[in-house]
């Protein structure tokens, strides 16, 4: 019938198409199976899920509670009924955050949306077939590792300054304190009555509250990012414990010429520069040399200190409970190893200037990776998630080895001449704990401009068992011995005086 | 029904002697399978409904009237059929009754303000409107199937359908109004409709009618162009040209499934006329070209291909649609939450907007669960798979192509709407075949499914001759049961102009 002169007929074509077109559904179905199936059991505890939003309104949602019990936050119900939450102290508002039918969520709320309304356990039919309609909900309570008392104390200690406290047991990564100012009273921004005008005043305000800055605040580490450098160079061999630089001491008077660009050091009269033997590592650390500090980074190389952070956590946010920013030791993009632009900007950032950039909890993980003789452990906020099936408990995870058993003892044992020895206690005055060996290490980072420096602590005790590590950081407030070595040492005591007795 | 005057043949007449019942037992009771699972679909809603109204949760159909109406219409095509005798295809109908019937029932569990009407001082909700809309598809779907009994009206005037494809586009943009940054809707008065879904019908008549005419030149010349060979490239010259309005779609209409849809459709059938790769090689390279151009040129575009690449960089904001839709899938699981049971309200909003256009699927996936999308996914398939089937044993190569080509409209849209929901390709507004809320997508469709019907006809008469060039251009049909086609130009074997000019 076809007039087309020999052509093979088009039905082998239709074929091939229809082949072509079903293999395209496949993709549909698989797409479809990896979305419904796969990915569901994440996708459904979303905090913005309209169901785990649609939950939250009308049930009145778990407790949350300490790691002694004390119960953080409690239900009350406004004029309609409707239930609403209390906090029980304002020092917790960055942590558990709120929960407004105004406003949102925000914190552990937040992030534990689907446990604590119940949406993730429920049942889509449940009820609906039981003739009433009633739900058949039943929220989830969280139990945290974090303690109170500490928790406020933290918050107090820091005072009317802007700044961050992290503790954490270092062998479990279990978070004891998570302290950020200012606090704001997320009480009423829950509370229906008082959610706009406390929201209005919070959200404007320009300390910016709801910032949580131990975790999303980052800021320019200055000397205790001195320990990522060392946990380089130890790990990779670039140094060892008694490594010294014969160019060091005069480079103290006259600075370390990089690439023709001139290092320059604090002055440093107790170490005799310039005419006394060069400093070891453990010295180095003590009195706090960048000059050290600067050839150290050098010999390690711009990849294998960003590798080396990278393996602490740095370049991605945080495996956490709530949500994390990013530590960095360079913009990245750089021609040179790893990321940075050159050399000069390489032996900057290994004594915590240049282009650093770090969050609270990240230096409090490098303090906690050092005290578990190098092992990192994930840090973690809720220890145990209890609901009608029982409780699901959180247990301790390893995330990675960092460096050595024996390198981390060779940095724990700097990091306590750095508190207790001749010359570092008059760097980290007020930071060691009586009876108990500290280490430490105190930082202050240096601003553009006339700004005043951050005030920075590292560190954790005892230094043979260790049990507690700690991350302070108070925003522009002078060097590390002024503000955040006394608060760690007063945090510290307190610990060793309630929790960790 | 009297003979046409004019020698526009629309629908043939059909002699009242001509009219003997034959019956369609296969049609009838896969119609029966579809009516029990929808009044078990509308059973289930309705039991669901009530319990959350608070009262006892009886397992009854929601709106039993409309669904009555739907099942009735569907049984009023089927005894059409039967009573015209035709030997048409009968897999097709309860196919697509069973995707319209699923897509009333989604209708019927939306909130029914998304869609205001008034008709007669009656307002109307959004299921009213959609069950009006799927009569007039069944009902044109059921004409064609029964009436359109010659293809010369299609085949002949294949010039004058792409004129009236073009004028139609070139109507949007004189009459177009623009909805959510796109412009799609004509309207005039009170009547408003989207020719794209239109013009998809006359494209594909269109290409039928040119490709089978210019096969043999397409499927076998070749230009040598230094070492390689490549198709001739005068006749090169409509590929460019489509491409360029499926580009000019882009640019003007900001429609993307559009020109998506049209391409991918064109390909196809270039491929189906020639069966040479190079062609669709080309295409696709052409196609990459295009996309990149566009990504580069026009916000729109970067913005939805952004938007597919990483929904979750700004789940509250531009991403919202398509986060909200994997949502609703998860929501789903397996087997779904059942009808009227997902879609939680916030602050009284549907979770997903434009969900009865756009995202019928990701409702469904929600509440029909995994086990709904695969059935769902199966109908289309089998749909096409009708349709090429239908192609492959056509008489000729103008009605395989048509009926490739139109299987391929229904089966290609379907792939482009629920990739899209399903996160696989970058979302593009279009309709989801059958299912959608639209007029002008459930009655372009309903031709579709009635010019595959015709087509389907093992009883129907031979084509006609190709054309004679110069020849006598009229009476060129013949229907069944004539002796001989009717008309002096039907020579036995007769030249084509490609054939001749060899």
């Amino acid at each position: 019938m076809n007039a087309t002169d020999g052509l093979r007929p088009v039905s082998g074509n239709v074929l091939r198409v229809g082949r072509v077109l079903t293999v395209a559904f496949a993709v549909l179905a698989v797409g479809a199976g990896y979305w419904q199936v796969i990915r569901a059991p994440e996708f459904d505890r979303a905090p913005d899920n309209p169901a785990v939003i649609a939950a939250g309104r009308s049930v009145a949602r778990g407790i949350i509670r300490d790691r002694d019990g004390t119960v953080l936050v409690t239900n009350a119900r406004d004029v309609n009924g409707d239930p609403y939450r209390k906090y029980a102290d304002r020092s917790l508002s960055t942590v558990l955050g709120y929960v407004s039918r105004q406003y949102g969520t925000a914190g552990l709320e937040r992030a534990y949306s689907a446990e604590l309304t119940g949406a993730v356990s429920t049942d889509p039919l449940g009820g609906l077939f039981g003739g009433s309609g009633a739900s058949t909900v039943r929220p989830d309570d969280l139990s945290l590792a974090l303690s109170l008392p500490l928790q406020r104390a933290a918050v107090k200690a820091l005072g009317a300054s802007r700044g961050a406290v992290v503790m954490l047991d270092p062998a479990t990564g279990e978070i004891l304190a998570l302290a950020s100012t200012p606090t704001f009273d997320a009480s009423a921004i829950a509370n229906p009555a008082t959610a706009a005008g406390a929201w209005g005043q919070v959200s404007t305000d320009p300390a910016t509250p709801l910032l949580d800055r131990a975790t999303l605040g980052q800021y320019v580490p200055g000397s205790v990012f001195k320990i990522v450098t060392s946990i380089a160079a130890l790990a990779t061999g670039a140094i060892g414990p008694a490594t010294s630089y014969p160019q060091q001491p005069g480079a103290e008077r006259d600075g370390l010429l990089v690439s023709g660009y001139r290092v320059r050091d604090g002055h440093h009269p107790f170490t005799g520069s310039g005419t006394a033997a060069p400093l070891r590592f453990d010295e180095a650390i003590e009195v706090s040399c960048n000059i050290y500090f600067a050839l150290t980074g050098l010999a390690v190389g711009g990849e294998r200190l960003a590798e080396s952070a990278a393996s602490l956590g740095f370049g991605a946010p945080l495996p956490f409970d709530l949500p994390t920013a990013g530590s960095q030791v360079t913009n990245g993009g750089g021609s040179f190893g790893g990321g940075f632009s050159d050399d000069v900007e390489l032996a900057n950032a290994a004594y915590g200037q240049a282009q650093t950039l770090v969050t609270p909890l990240q230096m409090a993980l490098v303090a906690g990776a050092v005290a578990n003789g190098g092992v990192l452990m994930k840090p973690h906020l809720v220890t145990g998630i209890s609901g009608p099936d029982g409780t699901r408990t959180v247990a301790p995870e390893a995330w990675r080895r960092v460096i050595s058993n024996e390198g981390a003892q060779t940095i724990a044992a700097a990091m306590e001449r750095a508190v207790e020895g001749r010359w570092g206690r008059l760097f980290t005055p007020g930071a060691a704990v009586p009876g108990i060996p500290t280490a430490g290490k105190s930082g202050t980072a240096e601003l553009e401009g006339t700004l005043q420096p951050h005030s920075w602590f590292i560190g954790f005790a005892p230094v043979d068992h260790p049990r507690v590590a700690i991350a302070v950081l108070v925003e522009g407030s002078g060097s590390g011995g002024q503000r955040a070595s006394p608060i760690a040492g007063s945090l510290l005591r307190l610990f060793f005086a309630t929790v960790g007795r | 029904m009297t003979a046409p005057a004019g020698p526009v043949p629309l629908a043939r007449p059909t002699a009242r002697a001509r009219l003997r019942p034959a019956p369609r037992p296969r049609e009838l009771a896969l119609l029966g399978i579809v009516a029990v699972a929808l009044l078990a679909g509308s059973a289930s809603l309705g039991a669901t409904e009530r319990a959350l109204a608070g009262q006892p949760a009886v397992l009854a159909p929601v709106h039993p009237f409309q669904l009555g109406i739907y099942l009735a219409a569907l049984l009023a095509a089927h005894l059409a059929q039967v009573v015209a005798g035709r030997r048409t295809d009968q897999v097709l109908l309860p196919a697509v009754g069973l995707l319209g019937g699923i897509g009333l029932l989604l209708m019927e569990r939306l909130p029914q303000d998304l869609v205001g009407a008034s008709i007669a001082g009656r307002s109307l909700g959004l299921s009213d409107v959609h069950l009006v809309w799927l009569l007039v598809a069944i009902g044109a779907a059921t004409a064609v199937a029964v009436a359109a009994r010659s293809d010369a009206w299609l085949r002949r005037y294949k010039y004058t359908w792409a004129a009236f494809g073009i004028a139609l586009l070139l109507a949007t943009f004189v009459l177009g109004r623009e909805v959510d940054g796109a412009l799609l809707t004509i309207s005039v008065g009170p009547l408003s409709g989207q020719p794209s879904e239109l013009l998809k019908v006359i494209l594909v008549i269109f290409l039928a009618g040119y490709l089978s005419e210019f096969r043999p030149i397409l499927a076998t010349e070749s230009t040598r162009l230094g070492p390689i060979r490549v198709p001739p490239v005068p006749y090169l010259l409509p590929m460019l040209a489509m491409w360029a309005v499926a580009f000019l779609i882009v640019v003007f209409q900001r429609d993307l499934g559009a020109a998506f849809l049209f391409f991918a459709v064109f390909l196809a059938l270039l491929y189906i006329a020639t069966g040479r790769a190079a062609y669709v090689v080309l295409g696709v390279a052409l196609g990459i070209l295009g996309a990149l151009l566009a990504y580069r040129l026009f916000g729109h575009v970067r913005a939805r291909v952004d938007i597919w690449l990483d929904p979750f960089a700004d789940p509250l904001g531009a991403g919202y649609q398509v986060v909200q839709s994997l949502y609703a899938f998860a929501r789903g699981g397996v087997f779904g939450t059942g009808l009227g049971a997902g879609l939680p309200l916030v602050d009284g909003r549907l979770p997903v907007p434009a969900i009865h256009t756009d995202f019928p699927l990701a409702a469904l996936g929600e509440e029909l669960g995994l086990a709904g999308v695969l059935a769902i996914l199966g109908c289309y398939l089998v749909i096409v798979e009708r349709g090429l089937r239908i192609a492959a044993s056509a008489a000729d190569d103008f009605r395989a192509l048509l009926a490739a080509g139109l299987a391929l409209v229904v089966g290609v849209q379907a792939f482009i709407i629920a990739g899209g929901n399903l996160r696989i390709i970058p979302l593009t507004g279009i309709t989801l075949p059958f299912i959608s809320y639209g007029g002008s997508s459930l009655l372009a469709n309903g031709i579709v499914v009635g010019l595959l019907l015709a087509l389907s006809d093992r009883g129907v008469g031979p084509p006609p001759a190709p054309r004679t060039p110069g020849g006598l251009r009229f009476r060129l049909g013949s229907r069944r049961g004539s002796a001989a086609p009717v008309g002096p130009a039907t020579p036995a074997r007769p030249a084509t102009p490609a054939a001749s000019a060899r």
